[in-house]
């Protein structure tokens, strides 16, 4: 039994599988215990958290002390001494003293401390994070290593919202362990990892509905090939899927670049709950009011326009010649949105789509599938995941130094490229074994970068430098394809 | 401002043999700098992938003997000279290479990018229009210049400062004098020319000007050859490019030479030709890579500093870490700018036949 759950912004979704899919869809104001009682005991938990990641980054209250060690190179203003060069040797030592000093001086919500090179050596971060300790518990704090790879100012963007973030993840655990010991979080680039990974690093979760909708629409439909329009409350997502899979894209938050990757999704700002007042406007109130809400909202246009959603004698009093264009506003801009992709098919999800897409098919002369369950597949998405990650080494004979994913680890010996491939090979394997993935999805384990170049001293070449990047692709599990 | 960067994963691969200075680590060390800095996401740079060059813009400057050569050696692997041999495949990267420089100007020309970096290797500043030298196979700059004039700019000023003498960029210009070559290299040094007698040939007489400085010159000798012969002759001769053969083995730690500029003083220099091409033609201003062999103390700072100058970024964090004082000091030779001082006075006193501003002087 695989279970998948997508905590959205008004309801919570739970899809069970195995022989049969069950989907079911509690509103969020009964709490999230009401959820957790339709997991069975037994199989395996998936949890998306998009939601209540994404309030917390869109409106975050809290306040971001940011430690930055930029030691050589480009200049950041209030940087603190200190640094590790390419090679992950420490050139220039830490002054504790000057740590404390700013630690004591500008206390905030929570702590982010970046050091350039850091995912070489993670030393300096982890010293300074010693003595932060005495400053902010440790669920506050968030060091920039454990993100494994180069990009230092995408680094300290994605370490600050770490910070922000990591507490949330680290309550949200603690709830559901409160029911169900073992689950995992599902990741917005549509893989799962373990509670462990996202504690330490929570912006693998950040904006994974797209991924979500994503996997459960190709797992519901087969359609390799197509547009997957997901119309929820307050939005209407499109993500294109290729060859099965959907495009990832690097995401930038706050005009910043991050080192979030995620499932590349263009977003409308209407769903089933916008108002709508003298037109459609990109507002939620409530619900609508076929679903006992006190003002009309898409959902009651549609009833007008001769549907038959919720309690749909509810939804009369709206002006019919306003409840008609707002749905011929909705079907128009979201038509020119599809149409931009030349999409050969389109597969519609959510709970609308049953209405609205073959509206939208018949505008746009694309045609148009409905999955069954299609309204969770989000949920659905979640629950037949696999486990994936990424290993990014760097290993320097030289310095008898290996780094994978920003920790130390002891420098594996070889002779040849191939030999170190290999190497990684069975390591990520190892760790995805380690963290619950189902060894039938490790046997393509895709090598994504590989260089390797000698060091020469003195005319000799003593030393070996190699960058490795393997990946446990995400996808759907092999055990329900 | 935005900057180009011309770059080509195939630049890291050419490697006369594993143990040359002249071999894949001395990119590598670079990239992995730009790519922390973040550099490929910052809004100032574009990166541009260059194609090689074609037999046209190579022919523009290279003999059909000297080319026909290369292409058939570098089936087999062949021979230059001590220092340059030709491994297999060797014309492929060479006219990448060359690419690399051709995708730079031709960026700057048609406005797509401010100014432009060709982190390209091999170098090519050694390279003549008959033969190879010096690590160097086909001459990227005097390449890039005939390309530029092609693309409409008939003016070109070379700035050659990388630590040796451009003696094949100086011969291919030498009576031309459409191209200015001004040129600043350790002397006595190899390959043994670029005196202050030299200064250009027929039609390119007082075209071509040489800086040579003693081993242990700083940043203070380079900002005085900018104020003292660069600036002036740049504002009379007027060009509408600059061109940087922007070599990197000046640097304190370079193991090859003896000069002793620091990554801030690479990047206050090309600070100043950025302000100068502002000046002079509308910021229309080309850099390629040549040497520079410090791979691991010096390049990744002073490419950085280069970029960061070119993209108009601040410099202040752009220096060496601290590990590395001892060796600038003794790298240092304090009496070397007193020579620079005097050897400027005999160049001005020669230039001062072709050019009003060394006149003006005395
Ligand atoms: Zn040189």
């Amino acid at each position: 039994m695989l279970t998948g759950m997508d905590i959205g912004g008004t309801n919570t979704d739970v899809a069970c599988i195995s022989d049969d899919i069950f989907c079911v869809k509690v509103p969020n104001e009964l709490g999230f215990a009401a959820a957790l009682e339709h997991v069975p005991a037994k199989g395996r938990l998936a949890v998306s958290t998009s939601q209540p990641l994404n309030r917390v980054i869109a409106g975050s209250p809290l306040k971001v002390q940011s430690i930055i060690i930029p030691g050589p190179g480009l200049y950041y203003p209030g940087g603190v001494s200190g640094a590790i060069n390419h090679r992950g040797d420490l050139v220039e030592a830490v002054d504790p003293e000057e740590v404390r000093r700013i630690l004591e001086h500008n206390p905030a919500d929570v702590l982010s401390i970046s050091a350039k090179f850091s995912v070489r050596n993670p030393g300096i971060e982890e010293a300074i994070a010693e003595i932060a300790r005495e400053y902010y518990p440790v669920e506050k704090i968030a060091v920039s290593h454990v993100l494994g790879r180069l990009n230092f100012p995408a680094r300290i963007a994605t370490t600050e919202l770490n910070a922000c973030m990591k507490e949330t993840v680290l309550g949200i655990s603690g709830m559901i362990r409160e029911h169900i010991a073992d689950f995992y979080y599902f990741k917005g680039d549509g893989g799962l990892v373990a509670p462990g990974l996202a504690h330490q690093n929570p912006g693998l979760l950040y904006n994974s509905s797209s991924a979500a909708v994503a996997l459960g629409a190709y797992y519901l439909s087969r359609e390799k090939d197509c547009l997957v329009i997901d119309i929820g409350g307050t939005t209407t997502d499109q993500v294109l899927l290729r060859d099965g899979k959907p495009v990832m894209e690097r995401i930038r938050i706050n005009d910043r670049n991050t080192l979030i990757e995620s499932v590349a999704a263009q977003s409308l700002p209407y769903g089933g709950d916008s108002y709508i007042g003298e037109r459609l406007e990109p507002t939620r109130i409530g619900n609508a009011l076929a679903f006992g809400g006190a003002e009309p909202t898409l959902t009651d246009a549609l009833n007008c326009c001769g549907h038959s959603i919720g309690d749909s004698a509810r939804s009369l009093v709206m002006d019919p010649d306003i409840a008609y264009e707002a749905v011929r506003y909705y079907v128009s801009l979201l038509s020119d949105a599809v149409l931009s992709y030349k999409p050969k098919k389109i597969v519609g999800t959510g709970y609308l789509a049953r209405w609205l897409i073959p509206l939208l098919s018949r505008k746009t002369g694309v045609p148009a599938s409905l999955p069954e369950h299609g309204e969770s597949a989000n949920a659905v998405g979640v629950a037949v995941s696999r486990v994936s990650m990424t290993l990014w080494g760097h290993f320097d004979t030289g310095r008898r130094r290996a780094v994978i994913n920003g920790e130390l680890v002891p420098l594996p010996a070889w002779n040849d490229d191939d030999d170190l491939i290999a190497a990684c090979r069975e390591k990520v394997r190892e760790m995805a074994l380690r963290a619950g993935a189902d060894p039938e999805d490790l046997k393509e384990i895709c090598l994504v970068y590989f260089n390797s170049y000698d060091v020469v001293r003195q005319g000799y070449r003593n030393e070996t430098i190699a960058d490795v990047v393997m990946q446990v692709a995400p996808g759907i599990t092999a055990g329900v394809l | 401002m935005t900057t180009g960067i011309v770059y080509h994963p195939a630049y890291l691969s050419h490697e006369q043999h594993p143990a040359h200075p002249e071999r894949k680590e001395r990119l590598s060390y670079t990239l992995d700098q730009l790519e922390e800095e973040g550099i490929w996401d910052d809004p100032r740079i574009i990166r541009i992938t260059p194609a090689p060059a074609n037999e046209a813009d190579i022919s523009a400057v290279h003999s059909e003997e000297y080319i026909t050569f290369l292409r058939t050696m570098s089936r087999t692997g062949g021979y230059i000279d001590f220092d340059t041999n030709i491994p297999p495949g060797l014309y492929d990267s060479a006219r990448l290479a060359a690419g690399g420089a051709i995708a730079a100007a031709d960026a700057v020309s048609n406005g797509s990018v401010e100014n432009a970096f060709a982190l390209v290797r091999p170098p090519g500043h050694h390279a003549r229009s008959g033969m190879g030298a010096g690590f160097c196979y086909l001459n990227n700059m005097a390449i890039m210049v005939r390309r530029i004039q092609k693309n409409g700019y008939k003016k070109v000023m070379i700035l050659d400062w990388d630590a040796h003498h451009g003696d094949g960029t100086q011969d291919i210009f030498y009576n031309d004098a459409s191209v200015f070559f001004s040129s600043i290299h350790q002397s006595p040094f190899y390959p043994g020319s670029g005196y202050i007698s030299e200064t250009g040939y027929g039609e390119g007489e007082g075209y071509t000007v040489n800086m040579p400085v003693p081993a242990g010159t700083t940043d203070v000798s380079y900002r005085y050859l900018f104020t003292k012969v660069i600036e002036p002759l740049a504002h009379e001769f007027r060009p509408d490019f600059i061109a940087v053969s922007a070599g990197q083995d000046n640097h304190f730690t370079d193991p090859l030479t003896g000069l002793a500029l620091t990554a801030r003083g690479y990047a206050e220099m090309m600070q100043r030709a950025v302000r100068l091409s502002g000046d002079i033609c509308e910021g229309r201003l080309v850099a390629v890579l040549e040497g520079g062999y410090s791979v691991e103390a010096g390049l990744p700072y002073t490419n950085l500093g280069v970029i960061a100058a070119m993209a108009g970024m601040d410099l202040t964090g752009i220096r060496e870490p601290g590990a590395y004082e001892t060796l600038l000091s003794g790298a240092v030779d304090p009496s070397a700018h007193l020579q620079v001082i005097e050897t400027t006075r005999d160049l001005s006193a020669i230039l001062a036949q072709y050019w009003r501003c060394f006149r003006d002087l005395a």
